[in-house]
């Protein structure tokens, strides 16, 4: 027992100051290896690191990064370029492709690449019936012919085909390694795959990185592959790091403990110090929609054409640009994104209160009429679906018309969406390949199609517009060169649908810090990280 | 032991209202107010867009604007209607439910108090807001859902509580003169055993007010309570934490919760002094 | 006490039974879809894909049988499969786990440390400014919302003035230290890395301390209550005849029979915290089981749901009971309230 205390009293007090002043000088702890690794803030949103599986924003960037595929997009979000395929021919009518594969390209295993192994990929892509299992839909079969051809056929026209090759999810696996671990290509691949866990710290990829480590909801770090036979990377390390939300990353740049965040709103953004971080403001190609479905049970009153020309002539278009992303992004006519083939001088939609005031009383509403908003409570690309509801619902207030808004949780927004139908909604679509048929097989009014169901086609046949689906064949069917007028003909047609009302095309902020150099955005990956360095 | 010389006020204060119990009673009382009267006075609507977006504190918006431009001291104080509703609501059904069931299982005792304490006890072992969550996650976001969800949380509570009261109650000698008079049990428990129960759980009741407001605001906070446009505290808070560097928006929401629950437990605190003997 | 004590005992697991039932009902009872999240919004309008991920996850069994396997598993020790995730849940949360612990205990430390001081000086100045002072400090603390008392103070802290860093538990570009005990601070320091164990602990000192100041209140209250009892006690006031100094009579002999019943509020505190890191995680990024359960709520991952209800259950029950038991033994020898 101690009988006197006043050396312990002093001895705390000196390891206080002590820890005290350690504190305040441990102020930079950043590693003092020779090169630091990149530091990318992003709010994770992986679901699978499996490449037949992986489908998310953060999967693109994930797969783009350690997989390589067949056709790469130029930076100019429009060109083809190769990637793993050296040179491709197609045939006239659309149906079939042949894909001369480089003969020096290898695996991060230093294995050579074959056109087993792109066959075995795309196989175990589609039998899998994973996320991305549908950009393998209407291939008829794989030929491969020798070892660095591949032959693709189709069931039916598809001029698609090659810019869905530039999306990330159909990069090219190394098949011996993964069938090592228990992953297969046949068709009953949904049941008797069972590699997916292997994927969650491994990649099998012949891209400019490899997968070093994986820690759910924490991080994600990048190796540089030794054997990438194309330019060496900027930057041999790289860690990806959730961060959730725009005003956390915006923090982590500015104190230098992140060099790269895409999630930034361009409010955040001004607020940063032009000394220390870059900002680029980048069009993107997501956009931000509502959507009005006559077919929805909720409905109190019918939605025929007049009342939802009358909702789209109410939205104050400028408005909602200004509110949600402060005025950083570009408002978009049709559901096809700006700069896809066909949206070129597509007509812009302006707000004219004294037409919807009209339209209402013809169509006999003259007091307006009340309607149940079911929406995701997400912030997506900068956008806060709340914040633009909100602002809808003041707009469309102006003529009578009284949205009740109910945010819900995106997988309950699903459930409802795809059951009784919700009377108007706000959702968002972000690009999976580059290639305008994606747009019209979800968006158009056209039997079958995912909006067409959603909208009520079944029960509402008077939104159906055949018209489009005969449009979109064409299209598939048509060359390079003739593409454009017909994806033009049919973004005029939905437009006049009313059904699906883009609101905004949010901007990208692109932030990072001020050594970096060589950050850009792309339609089909996201961001390649292999073209950033340090100046 | 040294005593704090004191000058006899010039008036006399009664011995209840000591500092803490004055303070508190004060806050809430001003909160009470503001909630009943606010529409009345406000310059601004809560809902509508007031002035330009953004904006930072100034003469024409003393807490400046949020991202839809509408005022955000007008909305801070209309948020008090929503919260305080809804932690009456969820107090009064709490107590009232809770209470009802530990009444029960105290004087029924056997199998009635098995079962309803076996309950209790499950729900009490779940973390509160984890059981919140979960039970908002499945009804769905909205005031009512959360509101029933902290109701299943908070009833074990007043049963524990209540249930204790009439144990003890239950062998003091006038009930047991009148049920050995043959009074029925429901007499017995209405007019001899309750109306001595009720003391604590009112005290206890609201002291627990604060600590729903809270538990409101942390449920709107996460996303899981409130759903715009309404100006409820937590929800307001979730918006702002979104504008960090527009600091005036989580500003007004977080003050006004942190008076309001510190006026509670001011309250509270100053009750318990009063109620315990050591102090007096 | 023993039979007490024995009481409790048998009846967990029928209680444990019971929130493993509650927990099944409530995240069951959802009107959404979890699917979502494993296959994208295209996909889920694919009837053969759709049907082929309910298959693989076991969701197109009946409600009871998903029961039955579940609580089958449970045995075991299988939590299932996170559907968020891909991982084990048991996995998942063991991997979160010191996490949220290392945050908690170190919340702990802080608002015991400095509830205890305050408590003790508020009894030795009763009723003089100081009193008054802490006693406010307190009732603040508890009366904060976590969430918004985290934003503001990282607001100043970490945006302002840059004396703390960022979001997260370590700096982006530092891996991690090995995992020995999964607390970073201590791994740190068992791996030698003394910059690590800095770096660690520079980002635990806000999150601590903005949950820590909920629970100072009722630590120092508590201690402030009992503290006053003690000193009124003749053994006091024989000390202080006897020429003691003031603070061997305040921390030796007063605090030591002071603590007793401050031991039973910290216990509960602990629960408290738990609840409380919810919030925090939140808010400073903390990969911990608070963030992960905000994420399994959202994303309706039912088998996480359910892991994280009854293992927080659990830890709910276990510290119940042993506060409930450190209360019982309190009881008879110290004039509790």
């Amino acid at each position: 027992m101690r009988t006197d205390y006043r050396p312990n009293r002093r001895r705390a007090m000196l390891v206080a100051a002590t820890m005290l002043t350690a504190l305040g000088l441990g102020g930079g702890h950043a590693a003092s290896a020779a090169e630091k690794p990149l530091v990318i803030a992003r709010d994770f949103d992986f679901n699978s690191l499996d490449p037949a599986r992986a489908w998310c924003d953060s999967c693109q960037i994930y797969l783009t990064n350690t997989y390589q595929t067949l056709v790469r997009l130029a930076a100019d979000n429009h060109t083809l370029l190769p990637g793993l395929a050296q040179k491709w021919e197609s045939n006239a009518d659309q149906t079939q492709f042949t894909f001369h594969l480089d003969p020096q390209a290898v695996f991060s295993d230093g294995s050579p690449i074959e056109a087993k192994d792109v066959k075995w990929s795309w196989q175990r892509l589609h039998n899998i019936k994973g996320g991305p299992s549908f950009m393998m839909d209407g291939v008829k079969s794989i030929e491969t012919p020798d070892a660095h051809t591949v032959v693709v056929n189709m069931d039916n026209p598809n001029s698609e085909f090659l810019g869905i090759l530039t999306a990330s999810y159909t990069g090219v696996v190394n098949s011996d390694v993964a069938m090592a671990h228990g992953a297969n290509d046949h068709a009953d691949a949904d049941k008797t795959d069972t590699a997916e866990a292997w994927f969650l710290a491994h990649s099998a990829g012949s891209g400019p990185y490899v997968l070093a480590d994986y820690k759910p909801d924490d991080e994600v770090r990048f190796k540089a592959n030794p054997h990438y036979t194309a330019t060496k990377v900027g930057i041999s390390e790289v860690v990806m790091k959730n961060t959730k939300d725009a005003v956390a990353q915006a923090q982590m740049l500015e104190n230098g403990s992140a060099d790269v965040a895409m999630q930034i709103d361009p409010d955040t953004a001004k607020s940063l110090p032009a000394d220390k971080v870059t900002t680029e403001i980048v069009p993107s190609f997501n956009f931000v929609y509502v959507a009005l479905s006559p077919g929805a049970k909720a409905n109190k009153v019918k939605l025929t054409k007049q009342v939802r020309e009358a909702f789209a002539d109410a939205l104050d278009y400028k408005g909602i640009i200004q509110f949600t992303v402060g005025g950083a992004g570009k408002p978009q006519p049709a559901p096809i994104p700006n700069g896809f083939p066909g949206t070129a001088n597509l007509p812009v939609p302006h707000q004219d209160l004294a037409k919807a005031r009209e339209l209402l009383k013809a169509a006999g509403h003259p007091d307006g009429f009340s309607i149940d908003a079911l929406f995701p409570n997400m912030n997506v690309y900068g956008v806060d679906l709340s914040l633009l509801m909100q602002k809808v619902q003041q707009d469309v207030a102006r003529v009578g018309i009284k949205v009740n808004l109910q945010p819900v949780e995106f997988s309950v927004w699903r459930s409802h969406i795809s059951g009784d139908g919700i009377p108007l909604t706000a959702v968002f679509y972000a690009p999976d390949y580059y290639g305008s048929g994606q747009y019209v097989q979800y968006f158009a009014m056209s039997e079958g199609t995912a909006w067409w169901k959603r909208a009520g086609g079944k029960v509402d046949p008077s939104i159906t517009n055949p018209a489009e689906g005969k449009l979109l064949q064409k299209a598939l069917a048509s060359p390079e060169s003739a593409k454009d007028g017909v994806y033009h003909q049919i973004a005029l047609d939905m437009i006049n649908d009313k059904i699906i009302m883009p609101l905004v095309s949010p901007s990208l902020v692109l932030a990072y810090g001020k050594s970096i150099t060589g950050v850009r955005y792309s339609a089909c990956c996201n961001l390649p990280i292999d073209e950033i360095s340090r100046k | 032991m040294a005593m704090a010389s004191t000058n006899a006020p010039a008036w006399r204060r009664p011995s209840w209202l000591t500092l803490p119990v004055a303070a508190g009673g004060l806050i809430i009382l001003a909160w009470i107010i503001v909630a009943l009267t606010v529409p009345l006075w406000t310059p601004y609507d809560p809902v509508m867009m007031a002035g330009r977006r953004l904006m930072p504190p100034s003469a024409a918006h003393w807490l400046g604007t949020d991202a839809l431009g509408r005022d955000v001291l007008a909305r801070t104080l209309w948020g008090a209607r929503f919260s305080l509703t809804i932690a009456a609501a969820v107090i009064s059904a709490a107590v009232v439910i809770g209470a009802l069931l530990g009444a029960l299982a105290g004087f029924l005792g056997g199998i009635v108090d098995g079962a309803i304490m076996r309950f209790a006890d499950v729900t009490l072992s779940f973390p509160p807001i984890l059981l919140a969550m979960a039970v908002t996650a499945s009804l769905g976001p909205g005031m009512q859902n959360a509101a029933v969800a902290m109701i299943i949380v908070w009833w074990p509570v007043y049963a524990r509580l209540m249930r204790a009261q009439v144990l003890t109650i239950k062998q003091r000698e006038h009930v047991e003169a009148a049920v050995a008079c043959g009074a029925p049990p429901a007499r017995v428990l209405s007019k001899h055993v309750l109306p001595l129960c009720w003391s604590p759980i009112l005290v206890n009741a609201t002291m627990d007010f604060g600590q729903v407001v809270l538990l409101a605001a942390s449920l709107s906070f996460i996303g899981l309570g409130a759903s715009p446009p309404t100006p409820e505290w937590g929800q307001m808070i979730s918006e702002g934490a979104n504008r960090f560097y527009q600091w005036w928006i989580a500003f007004g929401p977080g003050m006004a919760i942190l008076s309001i629950v510190l006026g509670f437990n001011f309250l509270g605190d100053g009750v318990r002094d009063l109620m315990d003997p050591r102090t007096q | 006490m023993k039979r007490f004590i024995l009481r409790r005992l048998v009846a967990m697991p029928f209680l444990v039974l019971g929130i493993v039932t509650a927990a099944f009902l409530i995240s069951h009872a959802t009107q959404g879809d979890p699917l979502i999240s494993v296959l994208g919004d295209r996909q889920m309008d694919n009837p053969e894909v759709v049907a082929a991920a309910k298959a693989r996850w076991g969701l197109d069994r009946p409600l009871p049988e998903q029961y039955l396997v579940y609580v089958r598993n449970l045995l075991t020790g299988d939590l299932g499969i996170s559907i968020r995730t891909k991982q084990p849940v048991t996995r998942d949360l063991l991997v979160r786990l010191p996490a949220t612990l290392e945050l908690v205990i170190a919340a702990m430390i802080v608002g015991s440390g400095i509830g205890i001081a305050l408590g003790v000086l508020a009894a030795r100045f009763r009723d003089r400014p100081f009193d008054h002072f802490s006693r406010l400090f307190a009732l603040i603390g508890s009366s904060l919302p976590v969430f918004w008392s985290g934003l503001i103070l990282l607001f100043i802290f970490s945006v302002k003035v840059h004396w703390i860093p960022g979001p997260g538990r370590l700096d982006a570009r530092t891996t991690p230290p090995d995992f020995v005990t999964g607390f970073y601070t201590v791994d740190s320091l068992i791996a030698g890395d003394f910059g690590k164990f800095l770096d660690a602990l520079h980002h635990l000192a806000l999150p601590a301390l903005v949950l820590g100041w909920a629970v100072m209140g009722i630590i120092s209250r508590m201690v402030r209550a009992s503290m006053l009892d003690v000193l009124s006690q003749d053994y006091i006031l024989a000390a202080r005849a006897r020429g003691a100094r003031e603070a061997r009579v305040l921390f030796h002999h007063a605090l030591r029979n002071a603590l007793i019943p401050t031991l039973t509020i910290i216990g509960f505190s602990f629960a408290y915290l738990i609840t409380g890191a919810v919030l925090t995680e939140t808010i400073f990024s903390w990969p911990g089981v608070g963030s992960y359960a905000v994420n399994a709520a959202r994303n309706l991952d039912y088998p996480a749901i359910m892991g994280v209800t009854i293992v927080g259950g659990l830890a709910f029950l276990i510290t119940n009971l042993i506060t409930d038991i450190a209360y019982a033994l309190a009881d008879p020898r110290i004039d509790m309230k």
